[in-house]
């Protein structure tokens, strides 16, 4: 799943849950799943920001002069 | 004039002297016309009954021998001096003792400075009608291999290379020296653009000379030079002369420098400016992926945010609910009306609901709000 597919999937679930339409048993699960989403989400960005910044310092040893 | 042959069987055979009379009888019947070109070598004896001087073509140097009577050219008052841009008028002619072809001058004209600039801008009118001045190349950023043509000791060369050296250290440069004065210069310099412009990676041409008199500028205007500037296969900047001149191959050059060190600064970039800028690029890169995350981490946060509220306030929406039906069944419920002052009555049969079910001394409970007590009917 990439993170935007994951980002929608996440958002429509707290609005879902934010209109208070969902039976409460419902609203447990979609709550568990959004959880799920969120961490999934976060390790990607954590994995994309882990590389922006090793390309940066590469780039600056790199430097000439 | 009869020109008289002797005959060798069937060879006709003719004198030195008559055949220079021949031929001067000839040249004789041509018309008076005029001849423009520079005064050298002029020899004016008051012995003598004719002044004589060479009148040299300036653009390649075909020469010319001119005499004119003495008194005739005294009477011209034109002081005339080495170097200077005449009109002769007159007509060919050939001096038989000696052979020399020369032109007999009736008069002489000064061409001035006022009749050189009416020529250049007759010229000038002449190929912007053509649309030579027209084509302006952009200039390469980062030119393979530079074309140098200039003097072959010239300041401006000096100036174009240091400051090419000082900006660009790696820039490969082809300098061609040639004429950029006297009657070599156009054909030479037409000769060289045209070589450094066929060099295998040569992306510009500098065409570069120092400040000198009109006179000495006058090739740069010359029409072959400017033509072959504005034919040239790669884009060519002109650096001739000081601010105020404007020789035509400025016109029709592609980029113009008041002086050579700035005619450098437009064919080189600056390397340290260059690396600077990458360096600028580089660093707003990063940032920029930097930024992309933070947005994006922004949102989800914000969704997170939501999403942990949500749950609560879902069952908080539930629990309202159900505490408002709750309310509902309570306000339904005898006790509020205890409450607000009845009381229930109940004897042994249950609730007493009306006057004739008691009889005096009976035993009845009362039942209000906060409890009940007994009592007894009286």
């Amino acid at each position: 799943m990439t993170f935007e597919e994951a980002q929608r999937e996440l958002e429509q679930i707290v609005e879902r849950l934010e209109r208070g339409d969902a039976g409460l048993d419902e609203a447990i699960k979609l709550w568990e799943r959004g959880e799920e989403l969120y961490k999934h989400c976060v390790g990607q960005l954590d994995a994309a920001q882990g590389k922006v910044e090793e390309l940066a310092r590469r780039a600056e040893t790199a430097k000439p002069g | 004039m009869k020109v008289e042959a002797i005959q060798y069987g069937d060879r006709k055979v003719y004198s030195v002297a008559s055949f220079n009379r021949g031929v001067a009888d000839w040249l004789s019947r041509l018309p008076t016309i005029w001849v423009e070109g520079e005064v050298t070598e002029l020899r004016r004896n008051a012995r003598w009954a004719s002044v004589f001087f060479t009148l040299k073509d300036p653009t390649d140097g075909a020469c010319l021998g001119i005499t004119i009577a003495r008194s005739r050219f005294d009477a011209l008052r034109l002081d005339l001096s080495d170097g200077e841009r005449v009109h002769v008028f007159g007509r060919p002619e050939l001096f038989e003792a000696k052979g020399d072809f020369r032109m007999r001058a009736l008069s002489i004209e000064r061409f001035g400075l006022g009749d050189h600039l009416a020529a250049l801008e007759r010229l000038k009118k002449k190929l912007a009608a053509e649309g030579v001045f027209e084509r302006k190349r952009p200039l390469p950023f980062m030119p393979r291999r530079v074309g140098i043509v200039t003097g072959n000791d010239a300041a401006a060369k000096r100036d174009i290379l240091t400051t090419i050296s000082t900006r660009f250290p790696a820039a490969q440069v082809v300098v061609a020296e040639t004429y950029v004065q006297g009657p070599f210069a156009v054909a030479a310099m037409v000769d060289a653009l045209r070589e450094v412009g066929a060099l295998p990676d040569v992306d510009v041409i500098v065409l570069a000379r120092g400040g000198g008199s009109f006179e000495d500028l006058l090739p740069f205007s010359d029409e072959r030079l400017v033509r072959a500037v504005a034919a040239s296969p790669v884009p060519v900047v002109s650096a001739v002369g000081h601010e105020q001149d404007t020789p035509l191959c400025d016109l029709a050059a592609d980029a113009r420098a008041s002086t050579p060190t700035a005619a450098a600064r437009l064919v080189v970039p600056d390397a340290a400016e260059v690396l600077q800028r990458l360096d600028r690029a580089r660093g707003a890169l990063a940032r920029g992926a930097r930024s992309v995350l933070d947005r994006r981490r922004q949102r989800l946060e914000h969704a997170h945010e939501r999403l942990r509220r949500a749950p609560a306030l879902a069952v908080e929406r539930k629990r309202a609910r159900l505490e408002h039906s709750a309310g509902r069944l309570r306000a339904l419920s005898p006790h509020a009306t205890l409450q607000r002052g009845y009381a229930i009555v109940r004897n042994g049969d249950g609730i007493v609901r009306s006057a004739d079910a008691v009889t005096r001394g009976d035993e009845i409970a009362v039942e209000v709000a906060d409890g009940s007590f007994g009592a007894r009917v009286e």
